[in-house]
Order: structure tokens, then sequence, then C-alpha cells
């Protein structure tokens, strides 16, 4: 019975199927299998997807559909684990988000999703996040990494302005600043002392396991 | 000749039939009015609400009825004209014209490795000089031909690019807007005694913040023109089938012509058709991808309908140099646009989609640019273009038709010569270093910066714009938006002896 379970929690995340990701997630607690089990299950579903969106089998709707159905999926799983008092079993841990004044999801979500299938865990703070929102994302969450996107050159400046506030709090040597966007280069990075940059998707993963020593 | 754009002489191409014309605009009434759009101004949904429409302010979300939007779209100009510095450069837009603008670049290229790099204050000005020699140039765009230069904080861009393009050139210009900087556009504008068109940009899908809203506001009131622009990416920020793309794009920037039309009715309007296909691998638009000429094609086809001027957006192209593909991408979009009916389409000089320009490019684009004018004169067709007499003058071979008045008269009319093509026979063409297109645009670039001296600006105008500069100058700084640091360098960049003004 089990087997069948986390064998249907892993195929719904590879058919983006929400719904029946979050219901196979709800029959995995009922059956009392290890929340460990079935989390293992989920991330090796994505990293599958991931891994085919890298081989360029898959494409960005793909990935984007199985992120979401293991965001559907996920606080169920959490929730158990916390209730079981077990931990998380990850590479590291990443606080996202795309910064204040710029509304570009897709470049952000993408990192975020492939981050969560090299087996990061991932909080996404969203769009249009604030230099204050993300000095608070740091403290709650105290991510092994940050990192933040911009797309436009006019809201680039903004992460200069997280660094400094993080740097302000004492917090900036807590965390690897990474950074990315149409309107990021090497050069920027460097100038406004980040950690790292790089101009993909799945450089960034790359970036980010180096960043946290993985 | 520069701002009165190419006609076309022929009946538009039309990709859709009547019915599917119907069924968008069924679709977009049907958007507006059951979905709505968010709109992240409190004054403009008021505005909104008091004309009919249901609002929801809690979600900012605005719900048009279909008479309201039909009355709107019949309130819109079907053509207009916006006054330049030099009255024969002042704009047209509508009808069977076809104006060709600047594509803009956030940095320029190196010509060398082709690799982007921030422009110089001193390229920018001369990209303008050059493009105000151009002839197939008609207007300029926002942020052209850089989104901004060296020395100059990213507040005072859109400012510094159309100073800049007022004192380089007599051409029409268009501006942006951030942070109230259409306020100094405005003021800058009314100093040189000309008119700008605005911009009001949505946030898509359906959603447009409260930037954007002000711009739109200011420029209703002012009574200058206004382009509205969505800017979606079918797959991502609109549905991946074009059809759905266009009841999206159209619910967009309908929404924001209706505002206009009760800010100001019969506010001159041109609806900007700027959607690309996401590449489904990076997420990156595919801004040369066949799929946004069909959706220019049929959303010409749509506004042509409702009687309102529609801009093709900007023939960006994917490639990151001027080659076979960035030629194909450009040429294609460009065409597709004279054929199916464009108002107007932003061409000249980028390089690798909106992040970079040189002015070579818009020097090779202009070439592009008249073959297309050439071809959507059309063919004239009467007693002396047939020429049945003179063929029978002629004759068989050994007549021939090189030493007739009527070939000395026609020629020239009915060829387009490109300046920069590449047209020499092999021996010639090895004799002379085997040059090819790309030289000859490069040499043309330095023959007009030798002897291209754009008209200037009276003192008393110089002085203005100079003076609105510095009033913004103040205003952000105060803003808190330009640092002790950014201001030094700031200062430093204009005291340039290439840049006279500071």
């Amino acid at each position: 019975m089990s087997v069948e379970t986390i064998e249907n929690l892993k195929r719904a995340i590879l058919d983006y199927d929400s719904e029946r990701a979050a219901a196979m997630a709800r029959k995995a607690v009922e059956e009392k299998i290890a929340p460990t089990e079935a989390m293992g299950a989920m991330t090796e579903a994505i990293r599958q997807v991931g891994d085919a969106f890298g081989t360029g089998e898959l494409f960005l709707p793909d990935l984007v559909g199985a992120a979401d159905a293991l965001t559907a999926a996920t606080p169920i799983i959490d929730e158990e684990l916390e209730r079981v008092g077990s931990t998380k079993q990850s590479l590291g841990s990443a606080v996202v988000g795309t910064v204040f004044g710029d509304i570009h999801t897709i470049g952000k979500t993408m990192v975020a999703t492939l981050l969560t299938a090299e087996g990061f865990v991932v909080n996404d703070l969203g769009i249009n996040v604030t230099a204050e929102e993300f000095v608070q994302g740091v403290k709650k969450y105290q991510p092994d990494i940050l990192a933040m996107s911009a797309l436009m050159t006019m809201t680039a400046p903004e992460q200069r302005k997280v660094i400094e506030n993080l740097r302000k709090e004492g917090l900036r040597d807590k965390v690897k600043i990474m950074v990315g966007g149409g309107a990021i280069t090497q050069e920027f990075a460097d100038n406004i002392g980040a950690d790292g940059y790089d101009p993909t998707a799945p450089g960034a993963v790359k970036l980010a396991r180096r960043l946290a020593g993985r | 000749m520069a701002g009165r754009g190419f006609t076309r002489n022929f009946k538009p191409l039309e990709i859709l039939t009547e019915e599917q014309v119907e069924a968008i605009h069924k679709g977009t009434l049907e958007v507006l009015w059951v979905t709505g759009v968010r709109m992240e101004h409190e004054g403009a949904l008021k505005l909104l609400e008091k004309n009919g429409c249901k609002v929801d302010y809690h979600e900012l979300r605005v719900r048009i009825p279909p008479a309201l939007v039909e009355e709107c779209l019949r309130k819109t100009p079907s053509s207009f004209h916006a006054r330049a510095r030099d009255s024969k450069n002042s704009l047209m837009v509508g009808g069977n014209t076809l104006c060709l603008g600047v594509a803009p670049g956030q940095q320029t290229v190196d010509l060398q490795t082709w690799e982007p790099r921030v422009a110089t204050r001193k390229e920018d000005y001369d990209g303008v000089t050059i493009l105000d020699a151009l002839p197939t140039v008609h207007f300029f765009s926002p942020y052209t031909p850089y989104f901004g230069f060296e020395g100059v904080p990213s507040c005072m861009a859109m400012l510094e690019s159309l100073a800049a393009r007022i004192r380089n050139s007599t051409k029409f210009q268009c501006v942006g807007f951030s942070d109230n900087s259409e306020i100094f556009a405005i003021r800058m504008a009314q100093a040189a005694g000309i008119e700008i068109l605005g911009t009001c940009a949505w946030a898509p899908p359906l959603a447009v913040y409260r930037d954007a809203i002000e711009s739109t506001l200011r420029f209703a009131k002012a009574g200058l023109p206004l382009r509205i622009v969505s800017g979606q990416v079918m797959g991502g920020t609109a549905p991946a089938t074009i059809a759905g793309g266009i009841v999206t794009n159209n619910a967009e920037v309908i929404a924001a012509l209706v505002l206009a039309q009760l800010v100001s009715p019969g506010t001159r309007i041109l609806v900007k058709d700027f959607s690309s296909s996401m590449n489904m691998n990076t997420g990156a638009p595919n801004f040369g991808g066949i799929e946004s000429c069909l959706h220019n094609a049929a959303s010409n086809q749509v506004f042509r309908k409702y009687g309102v001027p529609i801009d093709n957006s900007t023939a960006y192209p994917n490639s990151k140099m001027p080659d076979f593909q960035s030629s194909y991408e450009k040429s294609f979009r460009l065409l597709v646009a004279a054929l199916s009916g464009a108002s107007t389409l932003l061409f000249h000089g980028s390089v690798h989609g909106e992040l970079s320009h040189h002015p070579v490019q818009a020097i090779l684009d202009d070439d592009v640019a008249g073959m297309v004018g050439r071809f959507m004169e059309g063919i004239t067709v009467d007693d002396e273009t047939l020429a049945i007499d003179l063929i029978e003058q002629v004759g068989p071979i050994p007549g021939h038709f090189l030493n007739r008045e009527h070939t000395r008269k026609w020629w020239k009319r009915e060829q387009f010569v490109p300046r920069s093509a590449d047209r020499l026979t092999y021996p010639e063409w090895i004799n002379t270093g085997k040059k090819g297109c790309l030289d000859y645009a490069r040499q043309r670039m330095e023959e007009i910066l030798a002897t291209h001296k754009p008209t200037p600006l009276t003192p008393g105008q110089e002085e203005d714009v100079e003076r609105v500069l510095e009033e913004a100058r103040r205003y952000y700084r105060e803003k808190g938006l330009i640092s002790d640091d950014e201001m030094a360098t700031y200062r430093e960049s204009m005291q340039s002896p290439d840049y006279p003004y500071g």
C-alpha cells in the first residue's frame, strides 16, 4: 500500500498535477509513511524534471508545472516532519526573491525550482520584495544562500541596498549572496559586494552549491 | 521626407476572416467586463466608476462595460499629426502611412568583439546625430539610442536621453516614464516648442502600476499624444496561443485607452502591439520569433476595424551581431508590419533585443527600411510605365533600352539603391578588399559624423532645456535618488569638451 502511495505521489509531480500531489501527500500521512520517505520521493521527482530540463528534453512549462505540484504537497509533508520531530534532509537552504520595483517572476522562479530540484530548501519571497523584507527573510530562515533577481536596469540598485541593509544589521557575513537577472553583470555583482553571479538558472544552481560548500 | 513616413499604395494583408476579427473583439469585451484589469490608482478607478465601470477597491480591479469600450474606441482619432521641431519632420500616424522609429538598446557594442558595454555621453550624442541624418528614421522612441550613458544616474537617464535628442535632431520625439520624469519631459518639450508622445506601460497580465497611470493622466491632461504598451510574453504573461495573446493585449491597451478618453476626449493614441513568445528553455522573450509577426498582422487588422492607429513595437533580433539571423529577424518583422498596415514600428539600430544598439546597425537598417518603403509604394501602371510605344520602337535585339530618355527618367524612380549593400562583381569585390555591407556601413557612419550638422536649438531654447534638466537633478537629489558620489561623477561627466551645455 505505502509503496503505491509513494509512487503515486512521485507520479503526481511528474504529471504536474497539484491536486493529486496534495491528495497523495495527505494519503501518505494517513498511511503513516515516514515523512522523510515521502519528501525523498518528491525530491526525486523534481530532480528528474530538473535534469530533463537541463538536457533540453523538458521545458519551462514542465519545470513550473512540477514545481507547483511540489509546492502543493510540501506543506503537508513539512507539517508531518515537524509533528514527528524529524528534520528535512537538504543540501542547504536558500531565500530567493525579485527586488523591489521589479515584478519579473520567471527567472526567479526558475532558479527557485532548480535549487529545490537540486536538494536545497527554498523560501521564495516572491516579487517586488523590499530591502526590509529581504532582511526579515534572512533573519527568519537563516539561509545559507540569499538569491536576488532584477531584470531591469532601474531596479538593479535595489540589490546593493539589500546588501547594505544586511551589513547594517550585522547579517552580511552570515549568508552567501548571489545575484542575477537581465540587468546584472559580473562587474555589477562585484561592485555591490555580492558573493556570486551567474547569467543562467542552471549556472546559478552550481554557484549555490559552491557558495554553500556542497 | 523624414517625418512623413512611407505610404502603402495597395490593400493591406489580412490574415483573419471577419468572423475571427469579431471573435477577438468579443473576447476582448468579455475579458474587460468579466475579468477586468488591475489598476493601482484610486483616482483613475474613481473616474472609471463614475463612468459606469464596476470597481473593486480592495483588489484595485476595474471591470469596463462593452458600451463604454466601444464609445471610447470611437472617440479615439483614427489618424493624427504630432509636431516636431522641424514641421516637415512632424509625425503622421494612421491611414496608409508607416513611420519607422529608432529601436533602443541598453548599451552600445564594441565593433571588434560585439560585446556590450555602457555608452559614453559622446557616443550617445553622436548616435543621435547619425540617426538624425538617416532618411528612413522618421522619429525617435524613448531611451534612444541608449537607455543611459556613462556618468548619468539611472533616474536621470530618460531626461538626459531626451535632451540629447532634442538638441541633436529636429525629428519627432517620444518619452517613457519613471519616478515622475514625464513632468520634466513635458516641460522640456514646451521649452523646445515641440509635442512629445508619452507612454503608458502595462505589467501583463492585466495589471498597470501607479507610475504608468500617472503618466497617462499627465499626457491626456496636457493634450499630448500617448502610446499604450503592454509587452506581454506569450506562454508567460499571456496565453501561449496568439489569439489569446491578442485578447489580453487588447484588453490591457484598451483599458488605458478608455481612461485617457475619459480624462480628455479625443486624446491622440497609438496602441502598441509588443508581444513575444517565450523561449521555453530560458524564459527570455523570443524577440525575433515569427509568432510576433502573426500577432502584429492580426492585431493590425483588428485595430483597423477599431479605427485606432497601431504600433508594431520593435524589430528586435535575437542575434548578437548584424549577421544572417539578425537580418532575417528584423526584415520579416518590418515587412509583415508594412504589408499588414502598422502605423509605426521601431526598427533602426537594435543589435540584440533591447540590450544593445549601434549606429552601424542603424545604417544597415536604413537600407532595409528603404527597400521596404519602396515596396510599399507599389507599382505605377499607366501608358507611360507600360511603355508599349517604346517597346514597339526598340523591338527585338539588337534594340535595347539603355539609351532611351524613358530609362533615364524612370530607373531612379523604380529602383531603390541601397547605400551599404555590396553589389560588385567578383573581380571588383576581390580587387577592393572583399568589403561587405558592414564595411560600407562603417564608412558611411564616418562620413555622416564628418559632414552632418544637426540644426541646433536657439540659445534661448537651449538655456531652457538645461534649466529643466537642472530642476530634475535637484528634484531627484532631494528625493534621495542621486547620492553625493553619483552627483560628483555626474557633474564630472558634464565637464567634457564634448558636452558644451553643462
